[in-house]
């Protein structure tokens, strides 16, 4: 067993998910609490090149797994090589980032390995040098603190932004370890047969992280272009109020509320939507609501977390201005 | 001239006329047969509790005519039609006794029952028949050239009038007649009959052809009047015969509560399917329709275009009835019970439609917004709603067949016992820094305030709560509210059809109720008050329940509550279907209204029992409104055409339509919803 | 085509959680509790399957006599027979030691696939399908809104949800599925469903049945503990933004979504 803290870095498109370099930044500061040193494992084929990327947050070592058979993720796969490479290593900590990848992958490594997992966690930390985390249950409703016990090797997958990056440090340069991958595709019991790209189509409501509704206050059809510009800077989907799919202005699958859709998006920004309850009913429990409406008494207001009382025809082409500048900085 | 024995081909009057009597008997009577077994196949109904009050009941809607008189308007007269031709058809009922009875009876004749008599009642029949020939002129008119909305051109309704009308001029010619040859038979009293024999004799008929004209006419006559009677149980008159049982077997019960479905665990099938599964009573509805229409021009579905039309629903059922009744009958002459009924359908090869999907669309029996209008405007007293809540029942409880937005509201019902789904534990956060009693830390209250769900969870409507909480404190009223232990009282979930879910919040509510020691009750909205009132006593609740509005008004009759401050407007006062028609509480928000200095009062053309639902009853404030115009829009309309500056409701589903229409219509400027609680409020010293 | 349907039985998501003073757990007296809604996909597929194929649909459910409630609301739905796990063992155990008592429970039932809900609202881990998959020897595939079986059953094509689009699977059979929304709409028990469920198999099922050690399973045999629950930060009162105008108030509003809300 060694004191070293690993890090699955999941790439896409080749690029490094951002979750990634906040967990090593984030393993940095506690493998110098513990003594041991931090190393990341990358996955793919033809990912060699962002190896080198890894060492700038903080990554002593890169495992290098690249190879034609892990082009595309497959859970057969993945937890094979990953489970071999912890097995030889004997990591005490591991941390995915909390994505479709990483919370369909630990699990299976973890089982495999029979070690702790915790899955979502918005905080990780070492106490008396063993992993400790936090992470929310019942939707945020309570959070809990979790402490490991019973395996050499501790997991958790850590909830993107949740982790702050520490700025890089381009002089550093990881050892890169190659991996060899002996898979034999027998053993791959799932095969890709499609992908169907979903991204510059809007996601469904029901899915939608974001959501942009427009209602009554909208006044008129052509104003949801405002709403689709607004949308298509945020990567969102644009909703309707009832009173806006009555009147004809959205189709009905676009109708958000108790005779709609009912969604809970990261984000739901309410344009011109008074808040009655039966819209209400389908989307308080989006996590943060943001209503912009002339109407100060508008009971949405009630429910919101930000709110801005003015002409929504004002306020709506400045936001996306806003929301432009922000994606380009980032 | 003596009827009786004149001979027609060598055979005696009284002997035709016997076998004529006989054969229209046997037609009649094997009609009526027919329909009678049909009829028992239908579901056991007790319908006989009561006799006096039910007696009382029918013999009043008929010998006054308040079935048909208490909705004449200037617009529509018909009923003072109706009227004119019972009471018509009534002295000549009476007068084809003795018709009849001369042909058996040599020498029969009004002088019986004394000379006045004969000599007025002749005058009488003159008068009524001329009223007649003038109704059926009316009535054809009306059918045939005006064509009002609610009555169809039929050539049934041609027939009937034909034959009434021929009546009328047959009696005229008999009388005529009569008078040449038999004096002293009829009085001179009768002016039309003087004239025809007038007429006759300056025509220069001969006495002898006088005589036989005569007979030929009584014959006739007689024929016409059997003729009728045997088309009475082929025709929508069967309400003649039928109206006195229909208003007898009224249901006693509050018309606010429906049916209950009793033996839930037990029972294989819920609701009705088939039309054998309804109750011998509503089978007999349809029959009993004289699909005079009324229902349907008041309907607020039909009225916005939605497929259902209360007449042709019941007149669709009834065809359907007599179509697959026979089947059902089999060579029996049916004493099944409804299942057995149901597989002998199946045997003698019954295939025309289904009731559900066929004979009734889908569509129709989830436009009805159970506002009970129908019922309210049905001479004979059918009973729609039920039926189609029956047949609601059916579709949900047996096939989980509803509009799919509703499925929600039965899991939000069932989870958090609100139909938005809301925390339940929450209920009561609208009342957190109003220093309430709850009921489960402090029981000792005079009143049970039951907020219900709007009140408790609707923004808009919670405003309306704590208003009405400020009025009781104001007045010092010792109340509690349940707080979280507060659920839904049932209501949408009953009219919808899921009797289930109903009954589980139905029992569970009362055992708290009870638990508390309950036992006067005031709620904010309609829905529960009607609930609460005429429902919960089907499972052992029996609370005294009083609405907002009455509780109100008799705290400013008792001097309790003052309201001196002006509300300077013009406002509107629209009726709840289940304050209204439901429970007759029509007068309480408008003596409110009116206790409230400044306030002008003004109606809307259509008010009290004939006001039109907002759209959001029977389940319908849970479901989308895909079909026809939006009847919440049609009903701000009729406030618009009256230009008020407020409209006021006293019930939430009302106010959430108004308000809305109020945006959609961009009217907000110049007009307002609010509750009467809410101005009560406003108008407190 | 036989199923086996993984049921939690969780507080309804409406619920108000309170956490114990000591923060040793949540008070659960107050509690509504119902299916978890992603395993109510997994139950209306299993239906679908036994629509189409033939066959039965089990449910397997972990928990005290109050969980009773859910399994019959699965079986009112159309679901075949019940195994329900209850021993006092069982309790506290993490994703890893309750897949384990399931994955016991499941080598005595037969099935073409297992269903599981992509994760329970209670605790939100998305573990057990995975692990209960691994301890089977069995592929799994997660997230799945689209499954159609082959003709043979030897496998099915599902589609998947994935960041930035749709993946379309084969995977072999028999496999266990994790259901996401958008798979199906779960039907609303008929009330002769509802009746007829009371009268369904329902076999209860205790540590000693499994053949399972007390030390494998439960809070023994996790590899996870809570130590400590504790509150979210109090959601701060609705904010209305001031300032004069747009050209204020937007640059706010989007600073604050980046950096109190953190969900740009």
């Amino acid at each position: 067993m060694s004191n070293s803290i690993w890090v699955f870095a999941e790439a896409k498109e080749g690029k490094i998910k951002k979750v990634a370099l906040e967990m090593i930044s984030e393993a940095k500061k506690m493998a110098e609490k513990l003594g041991g040193d931090v190393s990341a494992v990358l996955m793919g084929q033809n990912v060699e090149p962002l190896a080198e990327q890894l060492g700038h947050y903080g990554a002593n070592k890169v495992y290098l797994a690249d190879h034609e058979v892990l082009k595309d993720y497959t859970t057969d796969a993945y937890s094979k090589v990953l489970t071999e490479l912890i097995k030889e290593n004997e990591p005490s900590i591991v941390l995915y980032g909390a994505t479709i990848l990483g919370k369909d992958l630990s699990p299976r490594v973890a089982a495999r390995l029979e070690a702790g997992l915790a899955t979502d966690c918005t905080g990780v930390g070492l106490d008396d040098g063993k992993l400790t985390v936090t992470r929310p249950m019942f939707a945020g409703k309570a959070y809990t603190d979790i402490s490991f016990s019973g395996s050499k090797t501790n997991m958790a997958s850590v909830r993107p932004n949740a982790l702050p990056v520490t700025p890089p440090d381009e002089s550093k340069k990881p050892e890169i370890i190659k991996v060899d991958v002996n898979i034999n595709p027998d053993d791959i019991r799932t095969t890709i047969q499609e992908f169907v790209k979903t991204a510059g189509e809007r996601a469904d409501l029901t899915e939608a992280e974001i959501i942009v509704s427009g209602g009554r206050g909208m006044k008129g059809p052509e104003n949801f272009q405002m709403l689709e510009e607004l949308a298509d800077v945020l990567g969102a989907t644009v909703g309707a109020s009832r009173a806006a799919v009555d009147a004809g202005w959205k189709a009905v699958s676009d109708q958000v509320g108790q005779t709609g859709k009912v969604v809970s998006p990261n984000l739901y920004i309410a344009c011109g939507i008074s808040g009655a309850i039966q819209h209400l009913a389908g989307m308080s429990t989006s996590k943060f609501i943001v209503a912009i409406n002339k109407d100060s008494d508008a009971p949405i207001f009630q429910k919101a977390d930000y709110g801005i009382v003015d002409d929504l025809f004002k306020v709506i082409p400045v936001l996306t201005e806003e929301f432009k500048k922000l994606k380009a900085d980032s | 001239m003596n009827v009786a024995v004149y001979k027609i081909l060598g055979i005696p009057n009284f002997i035709l006329l016997a076998i004529a009597i006989i054969v229209a008997l046997a037609f009649f009577i094997n009609r009526v047969k027919h329909l009678y077994f049909i009829l028992r196949i239908g579901k056991e109904d007790d319908r006989f509790n009561d006799i006096g009050a039910r007696i009382m009941f029918a013999l009043k809607r008929i010998l006054l005519q308040l079935c048909v008189l208490k909705d004449v308007t200037a617009k529509d007269l018909a009923g003072l039609g109706h009227a004119m031709i019972f009471y018509g058809f009534l002295c000549f009922a009476f007068s084809y006794l003795f018709m009849f009875g001369r042909g058996f009876i040599p020498g029969l004749s009004f002088h019986i029952l004394g000379d006045t008599f004969a000599g007025y009642f002749p005058l009488l029949l003159d008068i009524v028949a001329l009223m007649v020939i003038t109704g059926v002129v009316w009535g054809l008119l009306r059918r045939y050239v005006v064509r009002p909305s609610r009555l169809e051109s039929t050539p049934e309704a041609a027939i009937i009038m034909g034959i009434i009308a021929s009546l009328m001029v047959f009696h005229f010619l008999m009388e005529g007649f009569e008078v040449n040859i038999d004096p002293h038979e009829t009085a001179s009293m009768a002016f039309i009959g003087v004239a025809f024999a007038g007429l006759f004799n300056n025509m220069g008929i001969e006495r002898t052809t006088q005589e036989a004209l005569f007979i030929a006419s009584w014959w006739i006559h007689c024929l016409l009047v059997l003729g009728f009677m045997v088309l009475i149980p082929y025709s929508k008159h069967l309400h003649l015969i039928l109206a006195p049982f229909n208003l007898f077997f009224k249901s006693m019960e509050p018309r606010g509560a429906l049916r209950p479905i009793l033996d839930m665990e037990e029972a294989e099938t819920f609701g009705v399917s088939n039309i054998e599964e309804f109750t011998w009573k509503q089978l007999l509805d349809l029959y009993t329709c004289a699909e005079c229409g009324r229902c349907e021009i008041n309907c607020p579905a039909h009225l916005s275009e939605k497929p259902l039309s209360p007449r042709h629903l019941i007149h669709d059922m009834k065809v359907h009835l007599l179509e697959k009744g026979p089947h059902l009958l089999g060579g029996n002459n049916g004493s099944e019970s409804g299942t057995d009924a149901q597989a002998e359908a199946a045997e003698s090869g019954y295939d025309g439609p289904a009731l559900i999907g066929g004979v009734v669309s889908e569509d129709k029996i989830w436009s009805c917004v159970t506002c009970g209008s129908c019922m309210e405007q049905c001479p004979v007293c059918n009973e729609h709603v039920d039926k189609i809540v029956d047949m609601r029942r059916y579709m949900v409880l047996m096939e989980s067949n509803f509009p799919p937005e509703i499925q929600a509201v039965f899991r939000n019902m069932e989870n958090n016992s609100n139909p938005w789904g809301i925390g339940w534990a929450t209920r009561a956060d609208w009342a957190k820094d109003l220093g309430i009693k709850i009921l489960s830390e402090d029981s000792n209250v005079d009143i049970l305030y039951w907020v219900g769900c709007a009140g408790s969870f609707d923004e808009r409507n919670k405003k309306i709560s704590t208003a009405l909480v400020n009025i009781f404190k104001k007045v010092g009223v010792n109340f509690g509210i349940l707080g979280a232990e507060e659920k839904c009282c049932g209501d949408s979930a009953r009219r919808i059809g899921n009797e289930y879910l109903y009954q589980m919040l139905a029992t569970e509510t009362i055992e708290i109720l009870k638990g508390y020691n309950v036992k006067k009750i005031v709620t904010q909205c309609p829905h529960c008050y009607n609930t609460l009132k005429n429902e919960y006593p089907q499972f052992g609740g029996d609370f005294e329940v009083v609405h907002s509005t009455e509780f109100i008004l008799d705290l400013i009759e008792k001097g309790k509550l003052k309201l001196s401050k002006p509300i300077d407007k013009t406002i509107t006062y629209h009726d709840s279907c289940y304050l209204g028609r439901y429970n007759t509480v029509y007068d309480a928000p408008r003596k409110i209204l009116q206790a409230i200095p400044g306030v002008n009062l003004v109606e809307m053309e259509r008010n009290r029992a004939k006001s039109i639902c907002c759209g959001a009853g029977g389940g319908r404030m849970w479901m989308e409104e895909h079909l026809g115009k939006r009847i919440n829009e049609m009903r701000l309309q009729d406030a618009l055409d009256i230009n008020p500056n407020l409209i006021s409701t006293a019930c939430p589903y009302c106010l959430t339509m108004f308000e809305d229409a109020i945006k959609e219509k961009d009217v907000q400027e110049t007009l307002t919803g609010k509750d009467i609680i809410e101005l009560t409020e406003e108008a407190m010293a | 085509m036989n199923s086996v349907v993984c049921v939690k039985q969780v507080p309804d998501t409406e619920s108000v959680i309170k956490i114990k003073p000591d923060g040793s757990g949540i008070i659960t007296d107050d509690l509504k509790f119902v299916m978890n809604p992603y395993d109510e996909y997994g139950v209306e597929e299993a239906l679908k399957l036994k629509e189409k194929f033939g066959g039965s649909a089990t449910i397997l459910c972990m928990g005290p006599s109050r969980v009773v409630e859910t399994i019959r609301t699965g079986l009112a739905m159309g679901v075949d027979k019940a195994v329900q796990l209850d021993d006092p063992a069982f309790e506290g155990g993490d994703a890893f030691a309750t897949a384990k008592a399931l994955a016991e429970a499941l080598k005595g039932l037969e099935y073409d696939v297992i269903f599981c809900g992509k994760q329970a609202v209670d605790d939100d881990l998305s573990q057990v399908g995975q692990i209960l998959a691994e301890l089977l020897g069995l592929p799994h595939v997660s997230l799945i809104q689209k499954l159609q079986v082959a003709d043979d059953k030897k496998s099915a094509v599902v589609d998947r949800q994935v960041e930035g689009g749709i993946e379309v699977l084969k995977v072999l059979l028999p496999a266990v599925l994790t259901t996401q929304k958008g798979l199906n709409e779960p039907r609303y028990a008929s009330l002769p469903g509802i009746m007829k469920a009371k009268k369904k198999p329902l076999d209860v099922k205790d540590l000693a049945a499994l053949g399972l050690n007390a030390d494998s399973v439960g809070c023994n045999g996790s590899k996870t503990m809570i130590t400590k629950y504790t509150a979210p930060p109090e959601r701060a009162a609705g904010k209305i933004i001031e300032g004069e105008g747009p050209q204020e108030t937007a640059p706010k509003l989007v600073q604050l979504l980046r950096e109190e809300a953190k969900v740009i």
